[in-house]
């Protein structure tokens, strides 16, 4: 009879412990809002180990460059980033915080950003390339800037497509018709060791951005949209985006689940279907046998995606916006960008780093991904000629992206595409009139 | 005395709920900072009426239904057995117990995010393979989460091996409770071990059991986290054949930032909580009397 009572006395006292633990440290997380003695609050993402290890250094760099600005990095996880920030109010925000390129509308609108035309240097901003003067443009000013933009494309083994007789297509022009996609899954799956031809990445979820992201480049290819002039119906329903989705959803018999997550650099499928950041890894693994191929054709052309991370400046800061664009500035140096995208192998930000970088010009390894960003249109007026189209810039994005992605998962499982996209479109248009289209002035 | 209780409930019951009320009247957009647009009952109306948002919220009404018409009674039957199986005095039963107690200290976040290997599509998954193995290949692979017939099936499967140790524990404290000695007698006048459990295990135990149904009954209303990890985190769990009401609940709001919408689902599964637990404490009441 004794021990348990005993045990249960510990437990409170761990208990107690444990909640005043809580409170202090609840505590000491508000004392970082005084931006006027220099020290700055900076939030972002955790993404890929090497990444984020590059934004540490970046930030200690930083720090021992100067006197002046001290800055304060928290790491929030990624699936958590966005609601994080969404669910905490202008007032209680870091100074500078980081965010996904086509949430960035949506944050501005929430009077969460402030305009960055003053804050940063006009030499950091005449810098920039144009996809990433694109995707921190709205309303006509600038609210965020970014290191660097991402390419999405067709990875290939070389190996397994010589074993299959299949040629990689290596510029846009080349890209495979859907019909040659199709029939080169079919033949990749027979060499493929897993039986499967491609990863289409349905293990980080179709429903979230992962999504958005590499499915509406289809339809952009197929000539098709997500919105038009704020309006979903008639433009994501169309039949050209039925007709694309029915295509991807066909796909679905030569996808690898690729639960271990390494199917594609473990030589388990002969295809993937994501983005820059994984070339160390995949380079790593397969070496010369990596090859770097544009997405199918549907018709209007290959596209791809574009947009990535950005760094912006909230309302906490306007007191004393210096620091704030100090530390922007120097994450916005040649220097820094050639350390982040080392470890990311993302598409430099600015053009004298895109110029010295050694995966990015002519016959370079990711040649492909800036001759993509060179071409590069909103996804409003997509033309054949452009490559690289960016998300919608809408403050009503959140929906968007969360309508079509349970539209996709849904169509992945073998639902109706027809009824999948009316009903998106609708919640869609349901949205944007409850909330006046979204007119931000 | 009760002022403490009352404040609490005041603060964490009452005041939420009123909050909710006032927000479901509103266009409320999370992190909006502009003045929210009066909406009415527009809220009300698209979940009861409008042929897309209806369809969604009586489906995850229907699917919290059926969970909770499955897990109460297979949850609460297997953790009785497990707990007369554990009961036992045999060396190493701690073991066991152990073992079968393990789930419940995972949080069910991770229990998903198993599953999703086990039950994987695709030949590698554990369960095709496993399958495949012992039916010489005849049993093709199956798409356990993403197929409308098998997606909320097995997410009641790996609901009840994460919660059922819980269960069992207490009902395990229960029947060590029940004296001796009535066994004693019962064996004494010849009951079989059939008899032994209706007659002496069963009312002994029978407070812990209807309690047990009503917590299993509670946390099967409110299902939530494994849904929302299998089906937003690659998982391709099917999400219209599992989606729940708290699912809904949560997405509006923190998808599509849509509070008001999130207030009014939340008002509406509150009203019908109430209700069933009102019919649940009148048919408990009826076994006791």
């Amino acid at each position: 009879m004794l021990s348990p009572r005993r045990s249960r006395r510990t437990a409170a006292t761990v208990g107690a412990a444990l909640s005043v633990a809580l409170m202090l440290s609840a505590c000491s997380g508000d004392s970082g809002d005084g931006s006027s003695d220099g020290t700055i609050d900076v939030w972002a993402h955790t993404g890929q180990a090497a990444e984020t290890e590059a934004l540490q250094m970046l930030v200690e760099k930083f720090n021992s460059s100067q006197e002046d600005v001290t800055a304060n990095l928290t790491l929030i996880p990624e699936a958590d980033y966005t609601s994080t920030i969404q669910a905490t109010s202008a007032e209680e925000l870091p100074d500078v915080m980081e965010m996904d390129a086509p949430t960035m509308a949506a944050f501005a609108y929430d009077r969460k950003l402030i305009p960055l035309d003053d804050v940063v240097s006009s030499e950091t901003l005449d810098n920039r390339i144009s996809g990433v003067t694109e995707s921190g443009t709205y309303n006509d000013a600038t609210y965020a800037v970014g290191m660097f933009d991402v390419g999405l494309g067709l990875w290939g083994n070389r190996a397994l497509l010589a074993e299959a007789g299949i040629e990689a297509p290596a510029t846009a022009e080349e890209a495979w018709t859907t019909e040659e996609f199709t029939a080169n899954l079919e033949k990749l799956a027979e060499v493929s060791p897993s039986g499967k031809a491609i990863d289409l990445g349905e293990a980080n979820g179709f429903a979230g951005e992962w999504g958005t992201f590499t499915t509406t480049p289809d339809l952009w290819s197929a000539g098709g949209t997500l919105m038009k002039d704020g309006k979903a119906d008639g433009v994501l329903n169309s039949d050209d985006n039925v007709e694309a989705l029915e295509e991807w959803a066909s796909w679905r018999e030569f996808a690898d689940p690729n639960t271990s997550g390494s199917a594609f650099q473990d030589g388990q499928t002969a295809l993937t279907w994501t983005g820059n950041w994984m070339y160390p890894t995949f380079s790593e693994a397969l070496g010369e046998d990596l090859a770097l191929m544009p997405l199918p054709d549907f018709g209007n052309g290959t596209k791809a995606g574009h947009g990535s991370w950005q760094w912006g400046v909230t309302p906490v800061a306007e007191d004393d916006p210096e620091a704030a664009g100090a530390f922007l500035d120097f994450l916005l140096t040649d220097e820094s960008i050639s350390a982040m995208v080392e470890a990311n192998a993302a598409v430099p930000g600015s053009t004298s780093a895109l110029e010295q970088s050694e995966l990015y010009g002519a016959d370079k390894p990711l040649e492909l991904f800036a001759t993509n960003l060179e071409s590069a249109c909103g996804s409003d007026s997509v033309t054949e000629e452009c490559i690289a189209v960016a998300r919608p810039v809408t403050p009503g994005y959140p929906t968007v992206t969360s309508s079509f992605g349970s539209a996709l998962l849904a169509i992945w499982g073998g639902a109706e595409v027809k009824d999948e996209l009316d009903s998106a479109a609708r919640a869609i248009d349901s949205d944007f009139s409850d909330n006046n289209g979204y007119q931000d002035d | 005395m009760a002022s403490p209780a009352l404040l609490l409930l005041l603060l964490f019951v009452a005041v939420p709920f009123l909050a909710a009320i006032g927000f479901s009247l509103y266009n409320v957009r999370l992190g909006d900072p502009r003045a929210p647009t009066f909406m009415g009952f527009t809220q009300y109306a698209r979940i009861l009426t409008d042929p897309d948002i209806s369809r969604q919220f009586l489906q995850a009404l229907l699917h919290n239904l059926i969970f909770a018409a499955v897990v109460v009674p297979v949850q609460t039957a297997l953790a009785l057995s497990l707990a007369l199986l554990v009961k036992k005095t045999i060396p190493g039963v701690g073991i066991f117990r152990s073992l079968f107690f393990l789930p419940v200290v995972f949080p069910i976040a991770l229990v998903a995010i198993i599953w999703r290997l086990i039950l994987a599509r695709g030949d590698d998954g554990l369960l095709n393979s496993a399958l495949g193995f012992f039916s010489g290949g005849a049993f093709g692979s199956q798409d356990w989460l993403g197929s409308g017939l098998t997606a909320l099936a097995s997410v009641i499967v790996l609901s009840i091996w994460q919660g059922c140790g819980f269960q069992m524990v207490i009902l395990l404290a229960a029947l060590q409770q029940v004296p001796a000695e009535l066994y004693e007698a019962a064996e004494l006048d010849r009951a079989s071990a059939w008899q032994r459990f209706i007659h002496v295990t069963v009312p002994g135990i029978k407070t812990t059991l209807v309690f047990v149904a009503l917590y299993t009954m509670i946390l099967s209303l409110r299902v939530f986290d494994q849904i929302y990890v299998l089906a937003k985190s690659g998982g391709g769990l099917n999400e219209g054949a599992t989606r729940t009401v708290m699912y809904e609940a949560v997405t509006a709001a923190f998808d599509e930032n849509n509070i008001g919408r999130a207030s009014a689902i939340s008002v509406v599964f509150f009203v019908i909580v109430v209700i069933l637990s009102v019919i649940q404490r009148r048919a408990t009441r009826e076994k006791e009397g």
